[in-house]
């Protein structure tokens, strides 16, 4: 670093309140021109925001906040519980963000000063900003499914936050008896990775197949229609014969009541569904700090501006991924990462007092079904008149007339993508 | 700096891009404009960053131009090309003046890459 400048005289230069003893390397003036962006989350879209911020303009100071020193991604776990892949696989690092000169800090972001635009961490210190970015991800809506909540969670998990959680469920997984029944809660739109219950289903077929074969897998959904629903059908059908039997809303699929110490759910008929292992996947909302610093709506997602992903509630702040209202894009990782790329170029074009370029951004999601069947789905879409909209004639799913080959390929270019968006976001190798 | 980290193609080809060398000989910009750069970011997730694939997807860094802009278009055609699975359903969401300046982004990016990943740790800038 070259200007010797302390840090809080720094700060206070930048109208930043300096608090706190956490080491906060000085700025040179170039970088104090070209202004300060702290990152709230290291996942796929906070990652690949302070990335490509600093890519796009290295004279930009990027804080990038994360709790996690090692960051375990949603995608691709579901693999993990089909013994296809390592939990350890999942994992990834912030060295590579760091060599790119992005400023790591391996803590809880827990407040959001609006008026003084800082941040502020767990252990007290405070990170001023000119933009932020905030890339929280989902939390739970505990207590809206009746019975379930965070202690009922180490009985029945949920694993739609990969860590302790996936390890949970897998190693209950293993410890069912064949013959068990699997049974997997599903909520109403919107949640985390719209096809996520059905590759999970798939891939837990997968093993049962292999390992356990007179188990059967009871999905009840809060729904009628699911994402690929058709092809994960037919794929079932094909593969798994008998084995997962999908009850949708209209015919009582929905939990109303978890009994996690029995291990048993209740829909809103009245029907008991015993199992073996129960996995529920609660209602979501946008993650807490989102909630906290004002930025979301009563849906409890955040609403963002079509063309830039700035906050429509706080100017200067950009929310990407899971927690946004993106509709008609789906919260998947693909879609956080191309989010924050546009975020990132609106922000980098907004500190230099230009307008932000055009937008685009693209989902793909790849699900897979067994080892050699994959299938996808895929959407483009652009601002219009303010609002998000999928490009007229694009996107769409698989088709459901294919050859093996066909869904041989996507499996194979399942894992080709999780290996480019994982190095993209994060710079590691899997 | 690093070529691969700030847009190479982007800069050959004179559009927007966020480097301060750039921005400062950069012409004043009408809203809404279209970036090669932001287009471009989205291919990465598959195709690797900068076109560079590190798996089973194709890499599309440093392919002729002509070619690229060719098999982008042809994507878009009823029926696409033996052999595709996605890239019709992605095709589809651009105009060919997008995938021509795809096509032209990617060829300006050298195929492999120049520089090893780890030298920029302690860089005093």
């Amino acid at each position: 670093m070259s200007v010797k400048l302390s840090r809080r005289r720094a700060l206070g230069m930048l109208g930043g309140a300096a608090s706190g003893a956490l080491a906060f390397p000085s700025l040179s003036f170039a970088e104090r021109r070209a202004g300060r962006v702290v990152v709230i989350g290291g996942g796929f879209g906070g990652a690949t925001a302070a990335r490509y911020l600093k890519r796009r303009n290295p004279l930009i100071d990027v804080t990038l906040i994360e709790p996690a020193k090692r960051f375990y991604t949603c995608p691709f776990t579901n693999l993990h519980f089909g013994g296809l892949r390592s939990f350890e696989q999942q994992g990834h690092d912030f060295a590579d963000l760091r060599r790119a000169g992005i400023r790591v800090v391996h803590e809880l972001a827990t407040e959001v000063d609006l008026a003084s635009r800082r941040v502020r961490i767990a252990s007290g210190p405070w990170f001023a900003y000119d933009r932020l970015v905030a890339s929280p991800g989902i939390d739970f809506r505990w207590g809206a499914l009746a019975g379930y909540d965070e202690a009922a969670a180490q009985l029945a998990p949920h694993a739609w936050k990969a860590g302790a959680q996936t390890k949970l469920l897998k190693q209950q997984l293993e410890a069912m008896p064949d013959g068990g029944v699997f049974v997997m809660s599903i909520p109403g739109n919107p949640y985390r990775c719209p096809p996520g219950p059905y590759e999970r289903a798939s891939m837990v077929a997968h093993y049962l197949k292999t390992h356990k074969p007179k188990s059967k897998i009871l999905l009840l959904d809060a729904k009628d229609a699911f994402s690929k629903q058709p092809l994960f059908q037919d794929a079932w059908a094909k593969l798994y014969p008998g084995l997962i039997e999908w009850v949708p809303l209209a015919k009582d699929g929905k939990v109303t009541r978890v009994d996690a110490k029995n291990l048993e759910v209740e829909t809103e008929f009245g029907q008991k569904h015993k199992a073996a292992v129960l996995n529920v996947v609660p209602p979501q909302k946008a993650g807490l700090i989102a909630e906290l610093s004002g930025l979301t709506d009563a849906s409890g997602w955040v609403p963002v501006k079509a063309d830039t992903f700035e906050s429509t509630q706080q100017p200067g702040i950009h929310v990407v991924g899971d927690a946004t209202n993106a509709a008609p894009m789906p919260k998947s990782g693909f879609c956080a990462n191309s989010q924050a790329k546009v975020a990132a170029a609106a922000i980098v074009a907004s500190l230099a007092g230009r307008e932000a370029p055009k937008p685009t951004y693209v989902n793909t999601c790849y699900s897979l079904i067994a080892p050699d069947y994959g299938i996808s789905v895929a959407g483009v879409y652009t601002a219009a008149d303010g609002k998000l909209v999928e490009v007229p004639n694009s996107g769409g799913v698989s088709p459901r007339q294919a050859s093996d080959d066909f869904r041989k390929l996507e499996a194979r270019y399942g894992e080709g993508w999780y290996r480019a968006i994982t190095q993209d976001t994060w710079g590691t190798r899997s | 700096m690093k070529t691969n980290r700030n847009f190479p193609a982007a800069r050959a080809l004179g559009v927007l891009i966020g480097s301060i060398a750039t921005l400062a000989c950069a012409p004043a910009a009408h809203a809404q404009q279209r970036d090669a750069s932001v287009l471009a970011g989205a291919c990465f997730n598959c195709h690797g960053t900068d076109g560079r694939s590190p798996g089973s997807i194709v890499s599309i860094a440093g392919r002729p131009e002509l070619e690229l802009a060719t098999k982008l278009k042809a994507f878009k055609s009823e029926p696409p090309p033996a052999g595709t699975t996605i890239m019709n359903r992605i095709a589809r969401g651009y105009s060919d003046a997008d995938l021509e300046a795809l096509a032209a982004y990617f060829s300006g990016i050298k195929a492999a890459s120049a520089a090893p990943r780890a030298k920029v740790k302690g860089d005093g800038k």
